[in-house]
């Protein structure tokens, strides 16, 4: 009967949130569409809100360029950062295992992992070309070793009872791996996961602006529209970086933890 | 009897969630100067919430309360307060953390430096002045944050279960402690614990409170010289009387 | 304690070696992947000539650092400042706070060219930015202390006298501190990052962004690489000097250890 009552209410506390959340870019729009009407502003590079919507409509439903622009970006967000967790927890969790690989690696990995992303991508677009080779290996680049990193740092801090345990009942390998070691390190793995997407995300962004044979993508749609000074379309796509970055975060991992580390009662609810 | 304070008529509320509880309900009370006042009664009765409304941390929703005939309105340092868990600040030393209220209240650095002296003395911290809170033990942080709450000499001195963290060990001792401190500076104490002991021990004048919605239950003067030992039979006596109040406070909690 | 140190060096002084001798014996291309050693020599050259011809590395490095400079504290101190403000006030928070989540989700390249055509090529431009990227961590992080802050050191020090203005420099600013370094950090990265990157496509002719994308868009390798390892070193140094000393003085002296946060 309780879940009953409760489900209806929790919907909509989160309709709630999210016309919260909305609420200061709903003020703001309203606030510069009338100082554009009023002609306070009147600038072509800086397009009243109704401007912006209108290019919205047009990219988004008449000729669809925004979408081919979002896929490719996620795409390319996908590869690389899927890349990176595969490899870097599966580096992570053999680093943990071995004294001597963690000594010779732990150092270099955290002075990797501190190496400003930007500083990858002219290297990259050297040595892997000008297209969606450089860009997504941006991508598992910086977020691979932060991946590998708290993976390693998670096993290495599971509670030893746990894996004697597990070592007793006779799991071993891939199945210790996925079955013990993976849960009991989730906190720290997801700590990762969510730095990377971050990380991500910004070499995305910045690999696409930055590698002239990528037509599109994200980066490309707001570096491109200077071509026609067009400051609609770069506002439209920063908005959309902005807003497409917060969810990755917000909803994607959101979900995850709320399906593992919540769950298993290992993080309490912000 | 001369009050410091005059409680009067106060009645106070919180709004939780749509719904409005009463915390303290009407409530009617005059704490005698230079005297140490204990308020006990079941958890969740108010204490607390009396104890900040005295100190101006909270308002009253109707009624008031006096100091020297004026009325409580926010926090000032005619009054020093003792938290239960210290709320020393990490970023001062010990000797830092006991200048504060006076450098504050408009005090020259060096001079207020020497007054904390004279209080790290007095709680027996000589030799910490540059210790940061975080090294210190339990006991020697509320022994901080008395003097820091004496140093700038308050009228009235606030204390909300100070000893509530301590080990049982620990805690008798600081009892004892407190009482020399209070022997040497003379002061106004109005002091919340739910220990009956502790109560007795320390008391002229016990305030028993009732369950929720907090009442004055009961008052019980407690009649022994300063220097009390916890088994004399008038020591005793007083116990039960308070445990007597209190328990049918305590059914009472239970029922809700 | 010795072991470790010669475990941790051996992996990357067997990187190095195995890279110096494919690219000496021309087993890896040699244009895309110089020598280590040419590598050095071509960032000593650097400090002795430059490239292009008209500035000297040392001039490109002073330009960037004096962009960062500038852009940097502009947002450390507007960060601090906004962050108090939505700390201290509820409805405040409320309304900028998913603005300031959006913001900072777009990296600070992508705003380049809206910039540009606002403020135009070179320093505006790139100090503007280089303060943007700055300012959104330290106002989240500062933000974040603010509102953890303990109710009952706030009443403390009220009950002792001390003005509104004075507790918020006296209890809230040092409790926050372990949260404003930490958005710091992740500002002076963000900073950092964005000043690069900016001078890759807004620079006129100065900065150590502008000499490595010169030098990218030219495939030469060995100026890109020593420019790519000059702007590491001084990140290094920078993080170190302004940030884990000050740490060092402060929060790890007060027993209060910098927790930890996504940005
Ligand atoms: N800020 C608050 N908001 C809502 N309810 C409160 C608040 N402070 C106290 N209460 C409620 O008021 C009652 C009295 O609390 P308190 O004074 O802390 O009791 P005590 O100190 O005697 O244990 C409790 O039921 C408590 O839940
Ligand atoms: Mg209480």
């Amino acid at each position: 009967m309780s879940e009953q009552k409760q489900k209806p209410s929790g919907l909509s506390s989160r309709l709630k949130n999210t016309l919260d959340f909305l609420f200061p870019f709903l003020v703001i729009g309203i606030l510069w569409e009338i100082l554009v009407r009023t002609g306070v502003i009147q600038l072509h590079s800086l397009p009243a809100p109704s401007t912006l919507l209108v290019k919205f409509w047009e990219l988004a439903f008449v000729n669809g360029i925004l979408w081919k622009h979002l896929f490719s970006s996620l795409y390319r967000l996908f590869a690389g950062y899927l890349l990176a967790v595969f490899i870097g927890t599966a580096i992570g969790a053999l680093l943990a295992q071995n004294q001597v690989a963690h000594d010779m690696f732990e150092p270099t990995l955290n002075l990797l992992m501190s190496v400003p992303t930007i500083a990858w991508i002219p290297i990259f677009l050297i040595t892997l070309g000008l297209g969606d080779k450089t860009v997504i290996m941006a991508i598992f680049t910086s977020s691979f070793f932060a991946i590998t990193y708290n993976t390693m740092r998670g096993i290495e801090m599971i509670d030893k009872s746990i894996v004697n345990a597990a070592h007793l009942m006779g799991l071993r390998g891939l199945h210790l791996f996925l079955e013990v070691l993976l849960p009991a390190s989730m906190l720290s793995i997801i700590n990762g996961l969510r730095l990377a997407i971050g990380y991500a995300w910004r070499a995305l962004v910045g690999g696409e602006l930055l590698a002239a044979m990528i037509e599109w993508g994200l980066g490309k749609m707001v570096y491109q529209a200077r071509y026609f000074n067009d400051a609609s379309v770069m506002l439209l796509g920063l908005l959309i970086i902005g807003f497409t970055g917060y969810l990755l975060d917000r909803v994607f991992l959101t979900i995850l933890e709320r399906n593992t580390v919540e769950k298993w009662g290992m993080a309490v609810k912000k | 009897m001369d009050p410091i304070i005059q409680i009067q008529d106060l009645y106070k509320t919180f709004t939780e969630n749509g719904k409005e509880l009463v915390a303290l309900d009407h409530i009617n009370l005059d704490i005698p100067r230079n005297q140490f006042t204990v308020l006990i009664g079941p958890s969740g009765c108010g204490k607390t919430t009396l104890l900040n409304t005295m100190a101006g941390f909270e308002k009253a929703t109707s009624g008031k309360i006096l100091l020297d005939g004026k009325p409580i309105l926010k926090p000032a340092p005619d009054r020093g307060y003792v938290f239960q868990d210290y709320a020393l600040f990490p970023w001062l030393t010990v000797l830092g953390n006991i200048t504060f209220g006076l450098t504050h209240n408009g005090w020259e650095k060096k001079e207020a430096e020497e007054k904390a002296r004279d209080y790290i003395n007095l709680v027996n911290l000589q030799g910490f002045e540059e210790a940061y809170p975080h090294t210190l033990s339990g006991g020697m942080k509320q022994r901080v944050a008395i003097a820091r709450a004496l140093a700038y000499n308050p009228e009235v001195l606030l204390m909300d279960e100070p000893f509530g963290a301590l080990d049982a060990q620990t805690r008798k001792h600081m009892q004892r402690e407190l009482v020399k401190i209070l022997e040497k500076e003379q002061k106004t104490v109005v002091f919340v614990t739910h220990s009956v002991i502790e109560a007795v021990f320390l008391a002229d004048l016990v305030v028993v409170m009732t369950a929720r919605p907090g009442k004055v239950k009961g008052i019980v003067k407690i009649d022994l010289p300063r220097n009390r030992s916890y088994v004399e039979d008038h020591y005793l006596h007083y116990r039960e009387q308070i445990l007597e109040l209190l328990e049918e406070e305590v059914e009472k909690g239970f029922e809700d | 304690m010795k072991r470790k140190t010669l475990l941790a060096i051996l992996p990357i002084f067997i990187f190095l070696l195995g890279w110096e001798v494919s690219a000496r014996l021309e087993w890896v291309n040699p244009v895309l992947f110089p020598a280590p050693s040419a590598i050095i020599s071509e960032l000593v050259d650097l400090f002795e000539k430059g490239l292009p011809a008209h500035s000297e590395l040392i001039n490109h490095t002073l330009a960037t650092l004096k962009r960062l400079g500038i852009g940097f504290s502009v947002g450390v101190l507007a960060g601090i400042f906004m962050g108090v403000l939505m700390g201290l006030s509820n409805p405040v928070f409320h309304f900028f706070n998913p603005l300031i989540l959006v913001l900072m989700s777009i990296p600070g390249i992508a705003l380049a060219p809206l910039f540009i055509i606002w403020l135009g090529f070179g320093d505006p431009t790139i100090i503007t930015l280089g303060a943007l990227s700055t300012f959104f961590p330290v106002v989240y992080s500062t933000t974040t202390g603010v509102r953890s802050v303990d109710k009952q050191m706030v009443r403390a020090a009220q009950i002792m006298g001390a003005t509104p203005l004075q507790v918020i420099m006296s209890v809230y600013i040092p409790w926050s501190a372990a949260f404003v370094f930490n958005g710091v950090k992740l500002g002076l990265v963000r900073g950092w990052m964005t000043v690069i990157a900016v001078e890759f496509v807004a620079a006129s002719n100065y900065g150590l962004g502008y000499m490595i994308w010169y030098a990218t868009e030219r495939l030469k390798a060995d100026v890109v690489y020593a420019g790519i390892l000059v702007m590491i070193l001084i990140y290094f140094i920078l993080d170190k000097l302004l940030i884990e000393n000050v740490e060092k003085k402060t929060i790890a002296r007060w027993g209060m250890i910098s927790q930890k946060q996504d940005g």
